[in-house]
């Protein structure tokens, strides 16, 4: 991680702001701050612990040409946080809550999720959450929390909407408010969009599956499973129409995963 | 760590020496390699220290006319013309005399690759094995690229970045399997180059790709780029749209289509884009996406190093993108081999093939020399990794 990026933020959000570095991603640096952008009576209003939000800050990327990173850079950031805005009206999908955005320097405003997991399994994203039970795969909680993640991605896909990315690390896990069950948000919509075709919900679900086995490949079988149940119960809840809609979308499923298996490979 | 002495080598030497063949697409490579039996210690028996030495790697490529590709039955002929003269020409640099007594196993692509062409090779590879009682192992090609992109160049909790002319490929490593995390959706990236080679009618030697990177490098306006389509699918891209729209511009300005204004100037109708700025968006914005998902798989398993392997591997742009991108990262570094490594060669086969064979891997009936054109990355399993 290089400090030049660090002083970028800092600089850019002056010294009233200050920031934590969290993670790295591949496309994006992550920070905590306890101040709002522009509601700052918020911070002292919880009582004991001040609100924390993120600031996801896109930087330059320096190895691709000065042209192309701008264009990336403002569409990606206004593609995700339109799609944020929007994906936060429909009930039932958890994302978390835009709160500011400057498209042009690639900076996103975000409500903080999740916490740390016990026993220093890191933060609650699913690829720690599947690691942590990784001696009791088939642990109960585990299949509900897939279950639920299923859910979650049918109810983005029935919407007509599609993640691009999803990996065990852009879903991020919260508890719920008896403080009990795990309740999975999806993030990073970087590369999400509105789409109502059939082959992006069907790459998605690929990404997902592949990721799933790249890393938990030895209990990847139940895990995919129990997330195509979760997914399919969205469906299956729409009566008739969701039903079909479904079989497309799993046949498809079907039809990516054989093309990218059997691809042909020359050379 | 892995014991890899799990074979004696031959005549009770204390090394081994192993042929290998390759032959997946138009390069004919043999080469011969040569690996220190190091004593059975925790530290001195694994994959990184098995000492390895090359004693040959002989090279011929089929280079078509300018405009043409490679069709798998010409490459095969060419192939059969000249594998008995590489091998032999190998050997006696080499300095191997009698084959019999100093060989201790051949290696051959299996696959993947053109179809004709590996099972030219392979034959050749069975009558060498018959000929001089050596026995027979057969490599994954692309196992082979890396095997021999890592004991080069040493790396070490690495992501790899496969890109040739038949295959791209993010790949990193898992109990025992390179899995893969990203590849292209429809054609490779040596295959997009190459055929917008043949579409510019530059010629095919030493090779296209190394072409279309030179006329990139005299681009006049590096400041300005012509519009792509960027298509990162999650840690997976696409190239054929890229493909497809770049040769239409190219024809549209060999044929002077004033009524394309992207080339054209709209009033005076003058030429605005040259061949070279073709080159030059081309490869940055194909290299964006390669380093980009690279990033991606990077930042997926913690990775802070990177193996190019491959033969657009020993691209200077593609080297330099990922050297930046690699700074900007906690620890990151970058390891690419030049085109001795990077293009198809037979070393790289007899590197994987001896890894193999000293685990105790080798074929035991010649029914299973049989060469397969599909035959993924993470089929292989890794008996000679942790």
């Amino acid at each position: 991680m290089s400090q030049e990026i660090i002083d970028t933020v800092a600089q850019y959000l002056t010294p009233s702001i200050p920031i934590k570095l969290i993670s790295q991603g591949a496309e994006a640096v992550v920070f905590s701050t306890a101040v709002h952008p522009y509601c700052p009576m918020r911070e002292t209003a919880s009582g004991n612990e001040p609100t924390q939000y993120i600031i996801k800050y896109r930087s330059p990327k320096k190895y691709r040409h000065p042209i192309i990173d701008k264009q990336l850079t403002k569409h990606r950031t206004l593609s995700e946080s339109r799609l944020l805005a929007k994906l936060f009206l429909i009930e039932h999908l958890n994302v978390p809550k835009l709160i500011a955005t400057d498209v042009y320097n690639g900076y996103i405003w975000l409500e903080f999720l999740g916490e740390d997991l016990p026993n220093n399994c890191g933060y609650s994203n699913l690829k720690n959450f599947l690691w942590m039970y990784a001696n009791d795969p088939y642990n109960e909680q585990v299949k509900n929390t897939l279950f639920e993640v299923g859910k979650q991605i049918g109810l983005l896909h029935w919407n007509d909407y599609c993640h691009g990315d999803l990996t065990t690390s852009n879903i991020v896990l919260a508890k719920d408010d008896n403080g009990i069950d795990w309740v999975p948000y999806l993030i990073d919509f970087g590369l999400g969009s509105q789409s109502n075709m059939v082959e992006d919900k069907g790459v998605d679900l690929y990404v997902l599956e592949r990721a799933i086995i790249s890393t938990h490949s030895s209990f990847s079988g139940k895990y995919n499973q129990w997330l195509i149940d979760g997914f399919s119960s969205i469906y299956k809840a729409q009566g008739k129409t969701g039903a079909k809609k479904l079989e497309e979308v799993l046949k498809r499923f079907a039809d990516v995963r054989m093309r990218g298996r059997k691809r042909t490979m020359v050379g | 760590m892995v014991n890899l002495n799990t074979i004696e080598p031959r005549n009770g030497r204390n090394y081994y020496i192993a042929l290998g063949l390759e032959g997946s697409a138009n390069k004919l490579g043999v080469g011969v390699i040569k690996h220190t039996r190091l004593p059975n210690t925790a530290s001195g028996d694994n994959s990184h220290n098995c000492q390895v030495e090359i004693l040959s790697n002989i090279r011929d490529t089929y280079v078509t006319p300018p405009g043409e590709g490679f069709l798998p039955r010409d490459t095969a002929r060419h192939h059969r013309n000249w594998v008995v003269r590489i091998i032999k020409q190998a050997l006696e640099k080499a300095k191997i005399n009698d084959p019999t007594a100093d060989i201790d196993v051949i290696c051959f692509t299996r696959g993947p690759g053109m179809g004709a062409p590996l099972h030219s090779v392979a034959i050749a590879a069975r009558t060498c094995s018959l000929m001089w009682e050596v026995p027979l192992v057969g490599v994954n090609h692309c196992v082979g690229h890396i095997e021999m992109g890592r004991e080069i160049t040493k790396a070490e909790n690495h992501v790899v970045l496969y890109v040739s002319g038949g295959n791209t490929q993010v790949i990193a490593y898992s109990e025992n399997r390179y899995r893969i995390f990203g590849e292209t959706l429809d054609v490779a990236i040596g295959n997009c180059s190459d055929r917008f080679a043949r579409t510019l009618k530059i010629p095919n030697a030493p090779s296209p790709g190394y072409n279309i990177e030179q006329l990139a490098k005299n681009c006049q306006h590096k400041e300005s780029l012509i519009e792509l389509p960027y298509t990162v699918k999650g840690m997976d891209l696409s190239m054929s749209g890229i493909l497809a729209h770049i040769d239409s511009l190219a024809k549209d300005l060999f044929k002077g289509n004033k009524k394309n204004k992207i080339l054209f100037d709209k009033e005076t109708g003058e030429q605005k884009v040259t061949i070279e700025d073709l080159c030059h968006s081309l490869q940055e914005n194909l290299f964006a996406m390669l380093v980009e998902i690279t990033e991606r798989a990077m930042a997926h398993v913690n990775a802070s190093q990177v193996l190019i392997v491959g033969g657009v591997g020993s691209n200077t742009r593609l080297q330099e993108m990922m050297g930046q991108m690699c700074k900007d990262r906690a620890d990151g570094r970058v390891h690419a081999t030049d085109e001795r490594f990077c293009i198809d060669n037979g070393v790289m086969i007899a590197q994987a093939g001896l890894l193999q064979y000293r685990m105790g891997d080798y074929v035991k009936d010649l029914s299973d020399t049989v060469v397969t054109q599909k035959f993924r990355t993470d089929e292989v399993y890794v008996s000679w990794r942790e």
